[in-house]
């Protein structure tokens, strides 16, 4: 029965033109979108791995120098872009694309890509997340929200209710058709996502995609059901079609375009960020040591030191060059004061991440984005991820620079490296989390699609159960 | 008129209507306040910084002089290098627009005060300000986010059946056996609905002003202030009108808000989002990722050149030499470092040149395209009456740039005569002072923006009006 319920409204759709232009649209937005993004991901990717293969170049053909105005050259990381940022590009264009890895510092990521463009883009980008995230739910109402009222209003219900079909067969069939209706649409697209990303990337690449693809495609399916539910239990409940259009709409402004900002709002409201300026005010204030330990005490104090260890009586007379102590001594410093810095930082911005999750019980949507751009690889915890290996990787050249400085360097003389030193480093590589990371932390983002998936098809049976028929 | 006035206050959604959008707008003027604060506290939290530094500096000079202190060369204030970079760097602020709070637009993207120094530029331009990108990229609620994509909304709710329930309830036949044109009827009604919206709005952004705190006292204030009420009247004017023609289409109410919301998704949802793929399809902005190389690619030759270009730089400029005084022993770095930094400025200038001309590319597409959604053309008034527009952060970058150009006049000659700075050249020091843009360029933008909202508020309405005449009362 229940297929038969399905059968006809898959039927009923395909010949209602409405739907079949809505689709349409759908369908060529989200084919548009993938390609878009497929060709965006292509381009942007291979612009980065030229330029990180130059600024190696760049570092290993810098000549004779002293290692630490080697150090202060550094090095760009430019972060990578995975395939499945095709699907949704997340945070990334709001956050920066390179960060310079030089002496005494960790610099913030420069050059987010959003300020190169108009303001037209703050009304959101086409890419295939807007499209599974804004307008397929809206089709999902479309479909769906008449599949009670409109029955009854024709006086269809009644009859089929006198035929012994059970109300909750009939919104298991009305769910089914709608499922049916969007798979027609979603199964051809994805599979041109999937060629797309195949074409699109290395077969590395493709196998560390298909886990965190397969998760995304979860969140999505558990977020659409939640959707085709709550219309189900609308359009069950309400008193007429045009009562249940107008609630569903509203649900689906609220979750599309009001719980996003408003939710930006509350979590900055609730988990203040310092501003730019504290943030550093407050990493050079710890760096100047607050007044009780400043650099110049510090020098002075590793001094005694040394020359205590060595059992010498001036400086000159070190085994080892002191200024290359004092440069390692001073980042070992200033890495204590990043480390805390960011991760005092980093906190606040986890803290406003949770009171999203925790809005996402009143809005699906917010859980769905967070989770969609987690799996595809652009949210901020893997934009923090790499940042952090960048910096690890800031923090041996440093490392590597000032022993080299100590062991080789007089403390007298003028001392130059050359290329063996530079070679000494590494090239700078990153492997980005795998999809057991990003489940860990969306876990609850998950759980949450799950639980409205669950509650919306509770409701939709208890409302059918419940539906009048005239 | 008075008819249907007793009809639309017998019913309570426009009540219920009018609180919500009241609460929408007093919520996202509140937010667009606590932006601009955050926005004041952090820049006199800088300028506080910069006093407390000068304040040290000018204590220290004259204990520096006397022999009191002794320093190195790099902390010396008294060292023009080391004062031009980084020890007595000033900060150029532009502080938020008098209607700031009003639309946060693209203000949270761009950053709004540099520590400006003799370096180049592109060490100074990145001070983004520290924001989670997720709040960058779902946007603000802010009061333009209430009127651009909530108000259409109200104004739908209350026409999309302006005509079509009157017909289907049987009581237009019947009012038009009155001696009165459908045409009138249908105008009394709009009159109403538009009276009761724009005074919503109007008097809602009145009040958004207040809780925002604005700055009415500011020059140019007002009329700003008149061009957003009257941006915002024109928008409603052109949904009402979008709203009339599909109900002179003559279909049923429901096929009639169908209609209305599928326009509303397409010009405030799908078109903003293809044409900003467009844009950037068209004309792409180079790569941010190339920049970075080119500029270190041309540090790394004027480097290699320092002392040759140096002596170029000298014969480009004699009046800059040190004066000579037996033989010229090696340059010092400070010396060094402005004619590299010169050199290497003048080598990325194509490239960048080629940022900003892309950049006004898609700028004037996009002012050429936005008339494709009404949306969009408000959207960017908003943004220019606010002082959040990409216009107003160029103007601030000009701005930089010439204060720029002053800070280096003042250092340069100093650095290469090798000359020491004393406690009286502290008050010399140039300074910036935030020029806002000139009033009329801003309504000039936002009246033409207004322009666009009216004829296409024209082109929905005039034909609409037309079609009226022809509507099929009953059947």
């Amino acid at each position: 029965m229940i297929l038969r319920i399905a059968r006809k409204e898959i039927t009923e759709m395909i010949r209602d033109g409405r739907f079949r232009a809505a689709g349409a649209i759908v369908f060529t937005l989200l084919a548009g979108a993938l390609l878009l993004g497929w060709q965006h991901y292509r381009e942007v990717s291979a612009q980065h791995s030229a330029a990180q293969r130059a600024t190696r170049e760049q570092w290993l053909g810098q000549g004779k120098k002293n290692p630490h105005s080697a150090a202060h050259y550094g090095i760009y990381a430019f972060k990578p872009k995975v395939p499945l940022t095709m699907v949704d590009r997340g945070t990334d264009p709001y956050t920066g694309v390179a960060v310079w890895l030089e002496a005494h510092k960790q610099n913030e990521f420069k050059y987010r890509p959003a300020q190169d463009a108009t303001a037209v883009q703050r009304f959101g980008e086409l890419t295939g997340a807007t499209v599974l995230q804004l307008l397929v739910p809206l089709l999902i109402v479309l479909l769906a929200f008449n599949a009670f009222s409109g029955e009854r209003e024709l006086g269809t219900l009644r009859q089929l209710l006198s035929f012994g079909v059970s109300q909750q067969d009939l919104a298991r069939g009305k769910a089914l058709g709608v499922a049916a209706a969007l798979g027609l649409l979603l199964v051809p697209a994805a599979l041109i996502g999937v060629v797309a990303l195949t074409a699109g990337s290395g077969q590395t690449d493709m196998i560390a995609a298909l886990p965190r693809m397969a998760w995304m495609t979860v969140g999505y399916l558990l977020y659409f059901g939640a959707f085709v539910g709550v219309s189900l239990a609308v359009s069950a409940w309400a008193s007429s079609s045009r009562s249940a259009l107008i609630v569903l709409l509203g649900f689906w402004m609220f979750n599309g375009l009001i719980a996003p900002r408003a939710a930006s709002d509350i979590a900055k409201a609730l988990r203040p960020a310092p501003s730019a300026f504290q943030f550093a005010r407050g990493i050079e204030k710890a760096m100047q040591g607050d007044g009780h330990d400043s650099a110049s005490a510090r020098a002075k104090r590793l001094e005694q030191e040394l020359m205590k260890k060595y059992n010498v009586d001036k400086v000159e007379a070190l085994p080892i060059n002191f200024t290359g102590a004092r440069l390692q001594d001073s980042e070992d410093h200033g890495n204590e004061v990043f480390d805390q810095a960011y991760s005092r930082l980093w906190t606040v911005f986890d803290a406003q991440d949770g009171v999203h999750r925790l809005l996402s019980a009143a809005a699906p949507s917010l859980a769905v984005r967070s989770a969609s751009m987690a799996f595809a690889g652009a949210d901020f915890p893997q934009h923090a991820h790499f940042a952090r290996a960048a910096e690890e990787y800031r923090r041996t050249i440093q490392r590597v620079m000032n022993d080299d400085l100590m062991r080789n360097a007089s403390n007298t003389g003028v001392y130059l490296a050359g290329d063996e030193l530079w070679k000494k480093v590494r090239p700078f590589e990153y492997t980005a989390p795998d999809a057991g990371w990003v489940l860990a932390r969306q876990a609850p983002s998950l759980a949450i699609l799950a639980l409205w998936c669950a509650v919306a098809a509770l409701a939709a049976m208890w409302t059918a159960r419940r539906v009048r028929v005239y | 008129m008075r008819y249907d006035w007793r009809n639309l206050s017998a019913d309570r959604a426009p009540l219920a209507v009018a609180v919500v959008l009241g609460a929408a707008i007093a919520y996202g003027a509140f937010n667009g306040s606590e932006w601009i604060r955050f926005q004041n506290r952090a820049i006199s939290e800088a300028l506080a910084e910069e006093r407390e530094r000068f304040d040290r500096i000018r204590d220290e000079i004259p204990r520096i002089e006397s022999g009191e202190k002794t320093v190195t060369v790099f902390a010396d204030p008294r060292q023009p290098q080391s004062f031009g970079r980084n020890m007595g760097t000033r900060y150029a602020v532009m502080p938020p627009a008098a209607l700031g709070a009003l639309a946060i637009g693209q203000s949270d993207l761009y950053p709004y005060y540099f520590r400006v120094s003799t370096n180049s530029k592109q060490t100074f331009l990145n001070n983004d300000e520290v924001e989670n990108p997720v709040h960058l990229l779902a946007g603000r609620f802010d009061l333009a986010f209430v009127l651009l994509y909530l108000y259409p909304l109200v104004i739908l709710a209350f026409s999309y059946n302006l005509v079509s329930s009157e017909k289907e309830s049987g009581t237009l036949a019947l009012t038009l056996s009155q001696p009165v044109s459908l045409r009138r009827v249908v105008m009394a009604k709009v009159l109403l609905r538009a009276a009761f919206v724009a005074a919503l709005a109007v008097l809602l952004s009145a009040a958004g002003v207040i809780i925002g705190g604005a700055n009415l006292a500011a020059e140019g204030a007002w009329p700003r202030l008149l061009l957003w009420a009257a941006v915002t009247a024109v928008y409603g004017a052109f949904w009402f009108a979008l709203a009339i023609a599909v109900n002179a289409l003559g279909r049923g109410s429901a096929t009639n808000a169908m209609t209305l919301a599928g326009a509303w998704l397409l010009f405030v949802i799908v078109i903003p989002s293809v044409l900003n793929v467009t844009i950037k399809a068209v004309y792409p902005v180079p790569s941010r990722v190339e920049l970075i190389q080119a500029i270190r690619v041309a540090g790394d030759e004027s480097t290699r050149e320092g002392s040759k270009l140096l002596a170029r730089y000298l014969e480009d400029h004699p009046e800059l030499a040190p004066p000579s005084k037996g033989p010229a022993g090696p340059p010092d770095f400070g010396t060094l470092l402005v004619a590299v930094n010169e050199a290497t400025e003048r080598k990325v200038q194509p490239v960048l040149a080629e940022f900003d001309a892309q950049l006004a590319n898609q700028q004037s597409m996009a002012d050429r395209l936005r008339y494709l959604s009404p949306a969009i053309v408000a959207q960017s008034a908003f943004n220019d009456l606010a002082g959040s527009s990409a216009h107003r952060y160029k103007h601030f970058l000009a701005g930089v740039d010439e204060y720029h150009r002053q800070w280096r006049g003042f250092f340069v000659p100093r650095i290469l005569k090798k000359e020491k700075l004393n406690a009286g050249d502290l008050a010399r020091l140039p300074s910036f002072t935030f020029r806002e843009e000139p009033t009329a360029a801003v309504t000039g933008r936002a009246g033409v923006a207004f322009v666009g909202l009216l004829i296409a508020a024209l082109l929905a309405g005039i034909p609409a009006v037309m079609a009226l005449r022809r509507y099929p009362v009953a059947g």
